[in-house]
């Protein structure tokens, strides 16, 4: 379909030439140099210093600073691309001159994600490469040839991310009357996924599964220096551990960041949480891990999207 | 195809808002002639966007249905689409691209062929006189420069049937002019001209045939002449005679004549108020008083009073 192409395209040019890409991607490119020197200076350094063995190898050092650097700027990048990218038209009147041209209402959309789709996998690449070659020279670490398989793969799933977040944006774009509206709100529900939900989950867990062992520890009868637990307790407290784990998941797993960050650590390999002594996947066993995650995020992006194109193809242009 | 461009049969248009409705367009029945220049003449909220946007495809009738070059507005919108020019109420044009680029994006959505393309469009913009400014982006256009590059927009399909929406909104005199001009030049190629304004006097001169639509309604329609003259046979014909001689005699002669309401001395003249053209009765009776008439004349009334007299009529205040 050549007009699919001409929308994309027409896209695409207006959202690489704009000031909100430019400066998006700049800004994340400093603040993730930011980011990798106060790791080497804060943890390495501290390390070092106390005589504290620090893994080593690229994943080993730099994998979580990619990782929660770019789980924070593809939903970023998702939603500056997606928040105006119907009202945007609609307000300035330009959706009437386009809509009155001989084309789908649907094509229009495709072209708008087409390019969008594009726009954010060159925008989330150069933060991935920012990321690795600040790695690299400031932490002195080069990756593998494996590791390069896991970073290539690792860029895609935050394409997807981004994508997800992208068709949130462009669904709220799609309802809301201003842009502004659709601003408020995709940011809104990013700070609730990003920042609200996990303290939520985490809250409470904490309610229905409180952990007794500082009670069990503070027992009285027991000598100060005997405050090991008994296997027993220690049993008991794994599993009450466990068990609030698996609450604040499910809360969690509302999310598209907490599908994001699973994704993230099983294909770059980072361990999950302290608790969890995982032993390495390798890539096919990460893949395998990842694949219902990546589900969630391909269904997050394409219920969105196909709800934006219902609502567009019926949606009278004012 | 029929002599009509444009038929509409029971078209309404009903907006929910709030919960309560708001009936913009309201059982319409009307046609628009082939090659006539149409004006849609009502005040503001009147439904007159409405109803172009219907007619265009842009908004979706809630009962009723039309036609528009033959074509069904609803089953055959996207017909309807690629044979007719449509300028959007405040232009709609992309104001961050050049006239040149503007152009070049219409003409890609609507299939014309690339070698074709470029000279369809600098034809255009020699037409609307734009031609110079090509590279200029719109943000820095006068009204009148978007607005005849809007029309060169519209222009861009060769379409028989051109719609504008409120075309000389904020245009000075001297744009008013040479839109008219442009106006009269399209139309003399053989296209059908509908626009739609709020001010009479700014286009009602130049449209051969109008209607005067109300709060969803059509007040009245028809060709100027007609509704002149029927205007005239309501009101009355003021008639003008021009006379040497004695005119009070000649005026209490004419006072005692059937059809007669008033008579008023003039300077050096008589005007006379008549429910018929009576100007063949009072040469008569003035060379049977030896009264010597050196010029009679019917004081047609202007558009204005036509556009008062249904306005109000239909209108608000009613
Ligand atoms: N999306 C909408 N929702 C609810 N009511 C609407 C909507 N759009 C228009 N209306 C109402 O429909 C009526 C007709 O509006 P319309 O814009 O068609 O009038 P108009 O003749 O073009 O007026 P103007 O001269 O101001 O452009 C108005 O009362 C307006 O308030
Ligand atoms: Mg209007």
């Amino acid at each position: 379909m050549p007009s699919v192409s001409t929308v994309a395209s027409r896209e695409f040019s207006d959202i690489v030439r704009s000031k909100r890409f430019i400066i998006l991607v700049a800004v994340f490119s400093i603040v993730f140099m930011v980011g990798i020197a106060s790791i080497y200076l804060t943890v390495l350094s501290t390390a070092r210093g106390l005589g504290i063995a620090m893994p080593t190898g690229f994943i080993g050092r730099a994998a979580s600073v990619v990782a929660s650097s770019i789980s924070y700027f593809a939903p970023i990048i998702g939603i500056a691309l997606g928040c105006d990218a119907i009202s945007g038209e609609r307000e300035k009147g330009t959706l009437r001159t386009v809509l009155a041209q001989p084309i789908y209402r649907d094509t229009f959309i495709t072209g708008k994600f087409l390019a969008a789709f594009l726009a954010v996998s060159i925008a989330v690449s150069i933060a991935s490469l920012v990321n690795v070659g600040g790695s690299m020279v400031i932490l002195g670490v080069t990756p593998t040839g494996e590791d390069m398989v896991r970073l290539a793969l690792f860029v895609a799933f935050s394409i997807l991310y981004a994508v997800s977040y992208y068709g949130i944006a462009i669904l709220l774009s799609t309802v809301a009357r201003r842009t502004t509206q659709s601003v408020i709100v995709s940011v809104t529900l990013w700070a609730i996924f990003t920042f609200a939900i996990p303290i939520i989950a985490s809250l409470v867990a904490y309610m229905y599964r409180p952990i007794t062992s500082i009670e069990i520890m503070g027992r009285p009868g027991r000598n100060a220096t005997n405050i090991r637990p008994s296997p027993e307790e220690m049993q008991r407290i794994m599993e009450q551990i466990r068990a609030r784990a698996a609450i604040t998941e499910a809360i969690n797993s509302i999310t598209p960041n907490h599908h994001f960050t699973k994704i993230a650590q099983y294909i770059l390999g980072i361990p999950g949480s302290i608790m969890q002594s995982r032993p390495d996947l390798s890539i096919y066993q990460g893949l395998a891990s990842a694949w219902p995650h990546t589900l969630v995020l391909v269904l997050v992006a394409c219920i969105t999207l196909i709800a934006s194109y219902m609502i567009f193809v019926r949606q009278e242009v004012r | 195809m029929s002599e009509y461009v444009i038929e509409t049969y029971g078209l309404t248009k009903i907006y929910r808002s709030g919960g309560g409705t708001v009936v913009a367009v309201d059982r319409l029945d009307f046609k628009v002639e082939k090659s006539s220049i149409f004006g849609l003449l009502g005040p503001n909220g009147a439904g007159k966007t409405t109803l172009l946007m219907m007619l265009t495809g842009l908004i979706l009738p809630t009962s009723g249905s039309g036609k528009v070059l033959g074509y069904d507005i609803v089953r055959e919108s996207r017909e309807v689409r690629r044979m007719v020019g449509f300028l959007p109420e405040g232009f709609g044009l992309y104001e961050h691209l050049t006239a040149e680029q503007n152009l070049e994006y219409i003409a890609a959505l609507n299939d014309i062929p690339k070698p074709e393309r470029r000279k369809r469009i600098e034809d255009i913009l020699a037409i609307v006189g734009l031609y110079e400014v090509k590279d200029r982006r719109v943000s820095g256009f006068s009204r009148g420069m978007k607005q005849r590059l809007g029309i060169a927009q519209a222009l861009l399909k060769d379409p028989e049937l051109l719609i504008m929406d409120e075309p000389t909104a904020g245009l000075d005199p001297e744009g008013s002019k040479t839109f008219k001009d442009l106006v009269s030049k399209l139309n003399s190629e053989g296209r059908t001209i509908v626009l739609s304004t709020h001010l009479l006097f700014e286009v009602g001169p130049l449209c051969s045939s109008i209607a005067i639509m109300n709060r969803g309604r059509i007040v009245v329609q028809g060709r100027v002449r007609d509704l002149v003259s029927k205007l005239m046979s309501e009101e009355g014909y003021k008639i003008y005679v021009e006379v040497r001689g004695d005119s009070g005699r000649f005026a209490s002669a004419l006072m005692g004549m059937d059809g007669v309401r008033g008579v008023r001395m003039g300077l050096d003249g008589l005007y006379i108020d008549s429910t018929k053209d009576i100007r063949v009765d009072i040469v008569k009776i003035a060379s049977e008083l030896s009264i010597e008439v050196s010029s009679i004349r019917v004081e047609e009334p202007s558009l204005e009073d036509l556009f008062m007299r249904y306005y109000r009529g239909g209108g608000v205040d009613a």
